[in-house]
């Protein structure tokens, strides 16, 4: 189809009237002679160190303004590539942090001293990953007691029956309210009163466990409802018993659409095993702690969250992953 | 058991009330089913036909009124009512096969549970039905990779799977494409020529008129007017049935 052929179709008033311009702001000539002109900006016009504040307020204002003006101009543009848009966001992002290094007056090498001196870490990496190791299986260890309670829980609720309802209603409400600290705290410190002393890590993982049972719970329940009434009338009318219907008809289907959300509850789980170090539970931050203490240096405490990130940051993704998989079903 | 117990009658229904909270569902309603009938039910929707069928199963909890199936009141607290359910087949609407099993796992699925069948013997068991069904060849495909026809012939063999006494049918053909509707009807004229006890909420038309022994017409809870599709069709005594007929036929 030709240009005056495909322009035959288009009623008058929706046609441009100069076909193919574009508007000169949004030419790449300028865009670029622009952006030379702010690296010009940037290379001598911005303050040193040794001017005024009013003068440093105005230039960087400025500058700033320019450079969000500029960016702006390319990101509202609908016809630019996404790549193009993408390297235009980083380099705002760049502009950004540079700004801020250069002018914020943080005492950048004291700040790197004392929280990055990973030279002062030496000999400490084992201890972390020793605290990294407790922090897994604390997590494994409350995972599955979680799932377990969890699932007979959203069984039994399943059952509507109301008397169970008020019970089952009554632990899920209380365990998602109570913040897991104070559970903790309340299960290492007070029940030894009650005639129950438990060691920190057994204290540990009864706390997790509970408070997130009923998270789990809750996941399950949503799966089981999720699955459509017909399937237990198919298999009651063949003459499966409940809880048959429930095990070999409802639970197969409910894990398929629970495994995101549980997927979900295990990283919280695992982030809040750091909670554990108030009960003086051995896992990576109590371990991180004790570096920081006996280094005198909170380099430690830094190294135990890029631990963290290394751990969860994979885990959150696939937590993502699963979700979206299931919402292309 | 009661004294008059005649081992012809399949299931006999006395008086059967249901309420849905306030709604009144069926009014008394009272009828009989031989063995080897195939008892067709029609009516206009909303008049109670589905909720009739699931009482006799109990899916639904009958608010009064007896369910006698061979000899056995099922509205009695004493019946195990999974066993019962073991000797009825059914098949719905919305074919309810379970998405997470194979063709041939749907149909094993009851016998090896319920009844204990072994692996082994289920599995030839259900082959030989789901040939039956003409579906040999999709014994190991997920519901979800089966047409709406193919799906409700392996919801037809998953019921058989339990050598059930009688069959119920609610609205087996009314969620299938038109061109489907004549694979699934094939299979249960088969059926009805084997010999099956069958109970069918439809309205083919076609099928009812060629397999049905007995249409009941059940309207506003009651069963309005009852008779072989002959007298149905042709000579309706009621106004309420010509006015259903009307209604079907126009379209």
């Amino acid at each position: 189809m030709n240009y005056e052929s495909a322009r035959a179709n288009i009623p008058s008033h929706f046609i441009r009237s100069r076909p193919g311009w574009t508007y000169w702001i949004r030419r790449y000539e300028f865009i670029f002679v622009a952006l030379a002109l702010l690296v010009g900006y940037a290379l001598f016009l911005l303050p040193g160190e040794d001017a005024t504040p009013v003068n440093r307020g105005v230039s960087i204002g400025v500058f700033l303004l320019l450079v969000l003006a500029w960016s702006a101009n390319i990101l509202i543009d609908g016809e630019k590539s996404d790549w193009f848009k993408g390297a235009v966001a980083f380099g705002l992002v760049f502009v950004l942090c540079w700004l801020f290094y250069k002018y914020s007056g943080t005492k950048w090498d004291k700040l790197g001293r004392s929280f990055f001196n990973f030279a002062k870490m030496e000999g400490s990496w084992p201890q972390l990953f020793k605290g990294l190791l407790v922090t897994l299986q604390l997590a494994a260890i409350s995972a599955l007691f979680s799932i377990l309670i969890g699932l007979i829980l959203a069984v039994l609720r399943s059952f509507e029956s109301p008397t169970l309802n008020i019970f089952l209603i009554a632990y899920l409400d209380l365990f998602r309210s109570i913040p897991m600290i104070v559970l903790m705290v309340f299960i290492y410190y007070a029940l030894p009163y009650l005639g129950v002393a438990l060691e920190s890590v057994m204290a540990t993982v009864l706390a997790l466990s509970l408070g997130y049972s009923a998270y789990t719970a809750e996941s399950f329940r949503a799966g089981i409802e999720s699955i459509h009434f017909g399937q237990v009338e198919a298999a009651r009318a063949l003459g499966l018993t409940r809880l048959q219907t429930m095990r070999l008809v409802i639970i197969p289907q409910a894990i398929k659409v629970v495994i995101p959300p549980l997927t979900g509850n295990l990283v919280a789980m695992l982030k809040d095993t750091a909670v554990a170090s108030v009960v003086a539970s051995p896992e990576l931050l109590k371990r991180a702690k004790e570096v920081y203490v006996g280094k005198a240096n909170p380099t430690a405490l830094v190294a135990a969250a890029i631990i963290y990130l290394i751990v969860l940051l994979p885990l959150a993704r696939l937590a993502n992953m699963l979700e979206n998989r299931m919402k292309a079903r | 058991m009661n004294k008059e117990f005649n081992p012809e009658v399949m299931i006999e229904v006395i008086d059967l009330h249901k309420y849905f909270k306030d709604l009144h569902v069926l009014k008394g309603v009272s009828t009989k089913i031989t063995r080897g009938e195939v008892v067709a039910v029609m009516g206009p929707s909303g008049g109670g036909k589905s909720t009739f069928l699931r009482c006799m199963n109990r899916l639904e909890e009958p608010s009064s009124g007896k369910i006698i199936v061979e000899g056995i009141d099922i509205t009695s607290p004493y019946v195990d009512i999974n066993k019962v359910r073991t000797e009825i087949g059914m098949v719905f609407q919305l074919f309810n096969l379970f998405p997470h099993l194979t063709a041939i796992e749907n149909v094993k699925l009851a016998p090896m549970n319920v009844r204990k069948v072994s692996d082994a013997e289920a599995t030839e068991r259900g082959l030989a039905l789901l040939e039956k069904v003409g579906l040999s060849d999709k014994a190991h495909n997920y519901p979800d990779q089966l047409s709406g026809g193919q799906q409700q012939r392996v919801a037809i063999a998953r019921a058989l799977a339990m050598q059930p006494q009688i069959m119920f049918f609610d609205e087996p053909t009314s969620a299938l494409d038109p061109e489907m509707i004549g694979e699934v009807l094939d299979v249960m004229r088969a059926m009805a020529d084997e010999g099956m006890t069958m109970v069918v909420v439809s309205h083919e038309m076609g099928f009812i008129n060629e397999a049905a022994d007995r249409i009941l017409l059940l309207a506003e809870g009651v069963i309005v007017e009852e008779g072989t599709p002959e007298q149905i069709f042709k000579h309706p005594t009621q106004q309420r049935t010509q006015e259903f007929l009307g209604k079907i036929l126009s379209v």
